[in-house]
């Protein structure tokens, strides 16, 4: 991919095309598909158009209306794309909102991360907070409970959800929930190893399951082994 | 439906894979989003899956993993998650296609996923009689359906004629219809043919899978 260059500093619009570079640092408008080496936006950007570039940086606010294809996406302002990002490694440390699912290898959320749909991945990890409209499926999810985050369904190889460190025991944990330190609420997780701490789910099912303090479970379904916490409230408890 | 089903829990225990590997081969494309059946049970919410498809592809992936990466076994087992990745340079020697139905979309070489199922019903509706002009609606319809060929599960395309008889002189026409079953005509209308979107991607991979 050569193509040429394009910075807007200024206000200005172009249309779409393959460039190697595009910088809006001003307020611009991409009209039509693009394909770039490298898109940094740390103005205002807004992007018609199906998007795909190796790297995608967005510190201003990045707006795009269509699909995005990237090998990496790093938003630290906001950055919202209407239409499925299909994008390798995403970091996110502003606010990233996906309208459609998304697709990729490696997830890092220390800001805020909403995702209508799925959210597919290989790794993810959050240390922030998230909401996910469908499934959250990743080989490892790590999640450092920040704020109060959602998934309609939770599914992988290993889940661990903790309470911000430090506070995961008796008194302070307790003193940590009403000041808000960060919660899970999830329709269904799923998983081969689990590790939740102030969740909320109607179903947990895995091969070795750990409910932690702070966790109001309906159901949880074990195969191999299960450990409750003294302060986690279990509904029902099935073996397999 | 009335296909039989198996549940998500059932399916680990018989084939004694793990979670993670299930949500990893969905991930892949390994196992089509269409399969995973979501239904409301006394225990609340369960996946259940079509006890054969499942079953069969897990076995296909347990058989093949060991000499191939994941991401290749995409591309044999389920070419319509990545269409346009799958290219086949003759299509003729698949026998869903044929030298005839490669006729009615001639390209050099680099035919996708998506082209060859579009040709196979193609060469569906011309085996059973349906005029080059016919078929090659079909052909054009099924090419244009990218969502259809990525999970055909219950599409239909199908050929429709209608006549009009008006004072002495007689005009038939065909018209190509793709849809989602139940399909229905008109009942001035008749199924001139009919193809069943999903048998011909099966019938496709397969062949892509012998000439592999």
């Amino acid at each position: 991919m050569e193509g040429q260059s394009i910075s807007i500093s200024g206000s200005g619009r172009v249309s779409g095309g393959e460039y190697g570079q595009v910088r809006i640092s001003g307020s611009g408008k991409v009209e039509g598909d693009v394909t770039a080496q490298e898109i940094r936006v740390s103005g205002s950007g807004r992007f018609q158009g199906e998007v795909k570039a190796k790297e995608i940086t967005v510190s201003g606010a990045g707006k795009f209306t269509a699909r995005v294809e990237a090998d990496v996406l790093v938003t630290s302002g906001s950055c919202g794309i209407d239409g499925d990002a299909e994008v390798k490694e995403l970091r996110s440390s502003g606010a990233q909102r996906i309208g459609g699912s998304f697709h990729g290898h490696y997830v890092r959320v220390s800001g805020v991360l909403h995702v209508a749909r799925d959210l597919e991945t290989d790794v993810f990890t959050s240390s922030g907070r998230f909401e996910i409209g469908g499934l959250l499926s990743a080989d490892r999810v790590e999640v450092k409970l920040v704020g109060d985050s959602r998934a309609r369904e939770i599914g992988g190889e290993n889940i661990d959800i903790r309470a911000s460190s430090g506070l995961s025991f008796g008194f302070s944990l307790a003193r940590g929930f009403r000041l808000g330190i960060g919660t899970l609420t999830a329709g269904e997780i799923e998983g081969d190893h689990i590790h939740l701490e102030a969740t909320t789910a109607d179903v947990v099912r895995g091969k070795t399951v750990h409910i932690g303090p702070g966790c109001r479970i309906g159901r949880v379904e074990y195969m191999e082994s299960l450990e409750v916490h003294p302060e986690a409230e279990v509904g029902e408890r099935v073996k397999r | 439906m009335d296909e039989d089903l198996i549940a998500k829990k059932d399916v680990l225990e018989q084939t004694g894979i793990s979670y993670g590997q299930l949500y990893r081969w969905k991930r892949k494309g390994l196992i089509p989003e269409a399969w995973f059946i979501r239904k409301a049970t006394v225990t609340g919410q369960e996946t259940f899956f079509p006890r054969e498809k499942i079953l069969t592809r897990i076995e296909q992936i347990r058989s093949l993993k060991e000499e191939q990466s994941l991401d290749e076994l995409v591309h044999i087992l389920a070419p319509e998650s990545t269409p346009e990745m799958v290219k086949c340079d003759d299509p003729s020697l698949l026998a869903p296609v044929g030298t005839e139905g490669r006729r009615l979309m001639w390209k050099d070489r680099g035919y996708t996923f998506g082209e060859l199922v579009a040709l196979a019903c193609g060469a569906h509706a011309l085996r059973a009689g349906t005029r080059p002009a016919e078929a090659k609606l079909l052909v054009d319809l099924v090419r244009g359906a990218e969502e259809a060929v990525r999970d055909p599960t219950g599409i239909t395309a199908l050929l429709g004629e209608k006549s009009l008889d008006q004072e002495g002189f007689s005009v038939r026409l065909t018209v190509g219809v793709l849809g989602h079953e139940p399909v229905k005509l008109d009942r001035e209308s008749r199924v001139k043919h009919r193809v069943d979107v999903e048998k011909v991607a099966e019938q496709v991979k397969l062949a892509l899978r012998e000439v592999a």
